[in-house]
């Protein structure tokens, strides 16, 4: 049991709280066995610093995603294109979902593919084209 | 609260007609997803004007469904496509 | 005061929604449509929700949720929107 199954375990308990928004003593026990006996998964997971920082990367990307709204809503992105992004090395699939996640979060940006061989295909819209 | 509603219904029959008058089947499915997204939030600003729980629950509930349904079409679709 | 910023919140939402599914009428390809659809629905949305958080504090934990299951599942959705339209020849 490493800090991901905590993380993961964590998650599930604040779901569940949200969900019901009920602290009564039946309630947490019936949370608690819950998240402990939705299965897991055990495949690699990913350094936990490799998480915190994701982590704060979609604190940011909240801010940041309305801001490139207002920027095409200010002005108008009319040029379309595909770009292709390298995937960051040694990234396990829970923490490539979570950079599609990101990328695809931020209006600007939206993820078309993912390559096995680490790429990423982004289409994204600018202003004016490229000379 | 009332001028909010009324707002979010002429939102929400933009997607309606793209739906209709739209041929091509992505489009379609763009214009749906955007229906599903824009009504639970309808729900949920109702739930929230008559200060209704249940309502809410019922809006959080079919905001998470629905779109997981639209995403198993989409991948029907380009099955159907392949073939 | 708060009173004001619930509203305005609100507000800003619906433009974000008029702003982001007007653009759906034209003539685009699929993929420049599916960027204004996530300015409208997930930040929108986001505002709209966010605006009723304020307005009442009491159904926090309800609204939270519809916070953070909007995020997730439009972002994917609009991957697999991606994904799907681009591989399946059309556009």
């Amino acid at each position: 049991m490493d800090q991901i199954a905590y993380l993961d375990i964590i998650l599930r308990l604040t779901i569940w709280f949200l969900l019901t928004s009920d602290f009564s003593l039946a309630n947490i026990i019936i949370g608690v066995s819950i998240a402990f006996l939705l299965p897991r998964s055990y495949t690699s997971s990913g350094a936990l610093q490799d998480w915190l920082r994701v982590l704060w990367e979609i604190i940011v990307a909240i801010p940041q995603a309305y801001v490139e709204a207002l920027q095409i809503m200010v002005r108008p992105h009319n040029e379309e294109e595909i770009v292709r992004e390298r995937v960051k090395p040694r990234r396990t699939p829970g923490l490539v979902f979570l950079d599609i996640f990101l990328i695809t979060f931020t209006p600007k940006t939206i993820v078309l593919k993912y390559h096995e061989q680490g790429w990423y295909e982004v289409h994204r819209v600018r202003r004016r084209k490229k000379r | 609260m009332n001028f909010i509603l009324i707002a979010m219904i002429l939102a929400l029959l933009i997607p309606i007609y793209e739906a209709w008058q739209d041929n091509s089947i992505w489009q379609k499915m763009l214009a749906f997803a955007s229906i599903a997204t824009k009504t639970s939030i309808m729900i949920l600003v109702i739930s929230v004007l008559r200060d209704d729980w249940w309502i809410g629950v019922v809006a959080v509930i079919i905001l998470s469904v629905g779109n997981a349904g639209l995403m198993l079409l989409a991948h029907l679709i380009k099955r159907f496509n392949e073939v | 005061m708060i009173e004001f910023f619930s509203y305005s919140c609100i507000v800003i939402g619906i433009i974000f929604w008029f702003w982001g599914t007007l653009p759906l009428i034209g003539k685009r390809s699929v993929l420049f449509k599916l960027h204004s659809l996530s300015v409208a629905d997930t930040l929108g949305s986001m505002s709209i929700v966010f605006g009723l958080l304020l307005k009442i504090p009491s159904e926090w934990p309800l609204l939270l949720l519809a916070i953070i299951t909007l995020a997730i599942w439009n972002t994917v959705l609009g991957y697999v929107l991606a994904y799907c339209s681009s591989g399946g020849g059309e556009q």
